[in-house]
């Protein structure tokens, strides 16, 4: 088995003989596998970006071990839950913070951006217009500014990022789907926070990031 | 000098039960303060997303059930032996969602698709993995997953877990370890 290192380690080796073979699975979309390339490319981490179809979807389903994406194969074996697969990239890449409350304060952040996609994509994906009126003027009225305040605030407080002043997966996760969330709306919310616009900037324009952002598939989000 | 706990949730299993069920298995004190609904409208403003629960220690207020949780299981080792198994203990959280299970027009599709579909599956994982759901070993995983799953067969009127032969063993396992047996008995009795 590829890197037994006794330490937690044993499936990361980069720019070694023995690195495994990653295979990430998902729909041509960024959504929920995006945080995890972002944390792949800043590690300069190498991996198949496999892409399907919608149509082929209810095939590919049958394969997935909880029917979900993404799914990452290592060396063959499957792993879910995309943000799990995350955690532990940043992990192996030191950017959970310091220590464990660090690290907690980081799934503080993600978990309650996640909280707030789910209100964006829940919109998105309604299927009654009239319903989907309703939830929009929720949204932009309330939903939005309440939680664009707040991180803003938490951007503030921190010194230009997520957590404790430093670089943390948070601010790639976050940013990710930020990216993402804007092209669903069709609206730059960011431009008027200018914390969450500079940890924006900030995260895109990291070396790694900016590379892949240029050369990713062009995808409705 | 250890630090003081007070975990603050509503007078329900719900969500905050997998954290208390953490603090229960690893024998560590905290206070138990339950929210009433008329009582929630003063202190949500105070909290800093409007969300419960929230967690205290010793003074500092932290959000977030599961990055909760996930904390306290590695201060109180319940987070399995490396970071490999952390991630095993992290992935079982593809659950069908709790709250679909409180309204009537979505009960049918969860004991009928969605119980089914994810139980079967978590059934094999348990029988793989020596009893437990990740690597042989109680983690908090395990505690989270009957607890979160008494609150849904709650919500649904029915045991959904009770035809899956590994799954109806691993709950009265964890529900026979010592102090989780003792918790359980002298809790409230909430309707979920």
């Amino acid at each position: 088995m590829a890197g037994e290192t006794g330490d937690g380690n044993k499936h990361i080796e980069t720019n070694s003989a023995m690195s495994p073979k990653y295979k990430l699975t998902y729909f041509d979309l960024r959504g929920l596998a995006e945080p995890l390339r972002f944390l792949l490319a800043y590690g300069d981490i190498e991996y198949e970006d496999s892409r399907f179809t919608f149509e082929q979807w209810p095939e590919m389903k049958k394969s997935m071990p909880f029917g979900k994406v993404p799914v990452l194969e290592v060396d063959g074996q499957a792993l879910h839950q995309s943000m799990a697969m995350t955690r532990y990239f940043a992990k192996q890449l030191k950017l959970t913070g310091d220590d464990d409350w660090e690290a907690m304060l980081c799934d503080i952040m993600v978990d309650t951006m996640n909280d707030f996609r789910m209100q964006v994509t829940g919109y998105y994906y309604e299927p009654n217009e009239e319903t989907k009126e309703k939830k929009k003027e929720v949204l932009f009225n309330e939903t939005m500014p309440f939680y664009l305040e707040r991180l803003d605030e938490e951007v503030k407080k921190n010194d230009g990022h997520f957590v404790k002043g430093k670089l943390t997966w948070a601010d790639l996760a976050i940013v990710a789907m930020i990216d993402f969330m804007e092209d669903q709306l069709q609206t730059k919310f960011t431009d008027n926070y200018s914390n969450l616009k500079a940890i924006k900037e900030k995260v895109l324009d990291l070396p790694q990031i900016k590379a892949w952002v240029e050369r990713r598939p062009k995808t409705n989000y | 000098m250890a630090p003081t706990y007070k975990l603050n949730y509503f007078d329900v299993r719900g969500r905050g039960e997998p954290i208390r069920f953490i603090f229960h298995q690893a024998g560590v004190s905290f206070e138990d303060n339950r929210i009433s609904k008329e009582h929630w409208g003063t202190i949500k403003p105070t909290t800093p997303f409007g969300k419960l629960p929230f967690l205290e220690e010793d003074g500092k207020v932290i959000v977030q059930s599961l990055a909760i949780e996930r904390y306290l299981a590695r201060k109180f080792k319940l987070i399995g032996k490396d970071e490999w198994d952390a991630l095993q203990c992290d992935a079982v959280q593809a659950f069908f969602e709790a709250d679909a299970a409180k309204k009537e027009e979505k009960k049918a599709a969860v004991i009928n698709d969605q119980a089914p579909f994810y139980l079967s599956r978590f059934d094999e994982q348990v029988k793989k993995n020596g009893g437990y759901l990740v690597n042989g070993q109680l983690t908090w995983a395990d505690l989270h997953f009957v607890a979160t799953l008494q609150v849904t067969c709650d919500m649904l009127g029915k045991d959904v877990v009770a035809s899956h032969a590994n799954l109806a063993a691993h709950r009265e396992k964890i529900l026979n370890l010592p102090n989780i047996k003792a918790w359980v008995a002298k809790r409230p009795t909430t309707p979920f």
